[in-house]
């Protein structure tokens, strides 16, 4: 938008007036303040709304500028190192600040530092402790350790870039040192010997997104085990130290680095709930099925972050943990009658209990969580590789035209049916109404993560991205 | 000096801003009459208001010409761009509907 300004044409924007703050922020960050902008409504008619501002957008083309519009002044901006100086006490009180931000329908503030959740105060001694969990120094910038090209619209989101290039943190653009990556440590309540796994997390953008719904990450490789991450019951839930304290930290790199603020950098999003940092059970993968790093060419003996879509939270499937155990034992209980094996001993697919709905309201990749002793049903039911299973579900992803077309989503990635199919190279409009499209683009972004303990239930969340996994080695 | 009285120095978590060159808007235009403006209408996004907007600013400035165009779509670096190059020599002021 700034670029249009800048090459001398005027322009002007139709946004909604909760966003007001947002656009400012944005275009003083593309280097063109306040440009101009009228505010359509988020529930009037168009027929009805339209009117009441047409006439201002026209103006703000021919309206001669004010001074400040034409000489906007200095962005003048300060990165000190210390952010406060005195006792323990004063710094709990200066980190639980808040600050007014607008919102629609009511004026509860937002904390200036942190998450909510109260912060171990970042001293220099902490800090200084949290660093030796790393060879790299202080004030070395986050920079790319290998090429992680992930294509235009992921670049906007500031988590694209070649090796050696730094890393900017959206929604800001910002950068950072190992040192603010250990003082986010240190407040989050990490251990530092965690440090290479919060520097490979900045290095995937440190949670960075648009802010719909969070972005989590799971570990894969022998450093879970070293940091004694938990892997077993209540792997998404909070007790373990290193699952919690890392997904803290991703969070608050994303408020403190990028400086994510509802409603000022970040438009009118539902935000999410803290996501644990959460690793994969090597152990109990079946033979043949590829660990999440050697699904990413990584090496067995290498460990790695590997981004996970979460969205608002991790969704499940309606049935009972005795359930399941019922359909594998002995094909007793509802699933068993679903899936029309009454009465016959497992081993049984049961992603086929669900399989008809899963894209009935959205498209594109699932990740799963599966407990191992559901790992081992999958591949005793004839799934030789977690590769099977993303080709079945990519397979069991396709409907017709005319189903595709009752889906939103692709109004908007299709640029209103405008684009090209990808299977047939035809323009959407084109295709017949019995043409099949998959849900789901690729097989690949399906995703298998075998984890957790106990409770057998059908456990899934988006899939697989774009996104890269993120080597931790080269954080060590 | 109790310890609850021992002054320490907090790191600064906050991510670091590079300073932006800030600059001003683009000149506008002296009047509507024979101007060639383009409506660029992002990516996919509301149609309830973008429809009937791109119904109405030929009916109630038919003096400007209009160009309609449609971005490329979402979540493409092409979906993002406004004007394309051949547009952008062409035209005098651009309307952009964000909104989605």
């Amino acid at each position: 938008m700034s670029s249009i300004e800048r090459s001398g044409i005027p322009s002007v924007f139709i946004i909604f007036e909760d966003q007001d703050k947002v656009w400012e922020e944005a275009c003083r960050l593309n280097g063109v303040p306040n440009i101009r902008r009228v505010w359509g409504s988020r529930h009037i008619p168009g027929p009805e709304d339209v009117p009441t501002w047409i006439d201002d957008l026209m103006d703000a083309l021919v309206r001669p500028l004010t001074d400040v519009e034409k000489n906007p002044p200095e962005w003048k901006v300060e990165n000190p190192r210390y952010i406060f100086e005195g006792t323990l006490l004063e710094a709990i009180d200066f980190f639980n600040q808040e600050t007014p931000i607008p919102q629609l329908y009511n004026n509860a503030p937002v904390m200036k530092f942190t998450d909510g959740l109260p912060i171990v105060p970042p001293t220099e001694e902490l800090v200084e402790k949290m660093l030796k969990g790393t060879s790299h120094k202080p004030d070395e910038i986050i920079t790319y350790q290998a090429d992680r090209r992930l294509g235009d619209r992921v670049q906007q989101m500031g988590s694209s870039g070649i090796k050696g290039d730094p890393v900017h943190f959206m929604p800001m653009r910002r950068t950072a040192t190992v040192e603010k990556i250990a003082t986010i440590g240190v407040m989050a309540g990490c251990k530092p010997e965690y440090m290479p796994v919060l520097l490979a997390i900045a290095e995937a953008g440190g949670g960075c997104g648009d802010g719909r719904g969070g972005g989590a990450y799971c570990i894969s490789g022998p450093i879970a085990k070293e940091i004694g991450m938990n892997f077993d019951t209540n792997v998404l839930g909070g007790t373990n130290r290193a699952n919690r304290s890392i997904g803290r930290a991703a969070e608050l790199m994303w408020k403190c680095l990028g400086e994510n603020i509802p409603n000022v950098t970040n438009a009118g999003v539902w935000g999410n709930s803290l996501n644990n940092c959460f690793p994969e059970n090597d152990d109990a993968l079946p033979e043949g099925w590829a660990t999440l790093r050697e699904e990413f060419d990584f090496g067995k003996d290498e460990s790695c972050i590997v981004p996970i879509h979460m969205g608002f939270s991790v969704r499940n499937t309606e049935f009972m943990p005795g359930g399941y155990r019922e359909l594998q034992k002995s094909g007793h209980g509802g699933i068993a009658r679903r899936l029309g094996v009454k009465g016959i001993q497992g081993p049984h697919n049961f992603m086929e209990y669900f399989i008809d709905h899963l894209w009935a309201d959205g498209e594109g990749g699932k990740t799963f969580f599966l407990l191992p002793e559901m790992a081992r049903d999958m591949k005793a039911y004839g799934f030789n590789t977690k590769d099977d299973v993303y080709e079945w579900l990519y397979k069991k992803s396709f409907m017709t035209m005319k189903e595709y077309r009752t889906h939103q989503s692709p109004d908007v990635w299709t640029n209103g049916w405008r684009s090209i199919e990808p299977t047939s190279g035809k323009p959407w409009l084109e295709l017949p109404e019995d043409y099949m499209v998959p849900a789901v683009a690729d097989p690949f972004m399906n995703c298998i993560i075998v984890t957790g303990g106990g409770e057998e239930m059908a456990l899934w969340t988006g899939g697989r991205g774009r996104e890269s996994a993120v080597g931790i080695d080269a954080w060590r | 000096m109790a310890e609850k009285d021992k002054v320490y120095k907090f790191l600064n978590p906050i991510g670091i801003q590079e300073p932006v060159e800030q600059h001003g808007l683009a000149p506008r235009l002296d009047k509507l009459d024979g101007k060639n403006i383009t409506l660029s209408i992002g990516a996919g996004g509301e149609q309830g208001i973008l429809i009937p907007l791109r119904k109405m600013l030929p009916e109630r400035y038919p003096q400007v010409n209009w160009n309609i165009s449609f971005a490329a779509p979402h979540a493409t670096k092409a979906g993002s761009i406004a004007l394309t190059e051949e547009e952008q020599k062409t035209t005098d002021a651009l309307i952009r509907g964000v909104v989605w």
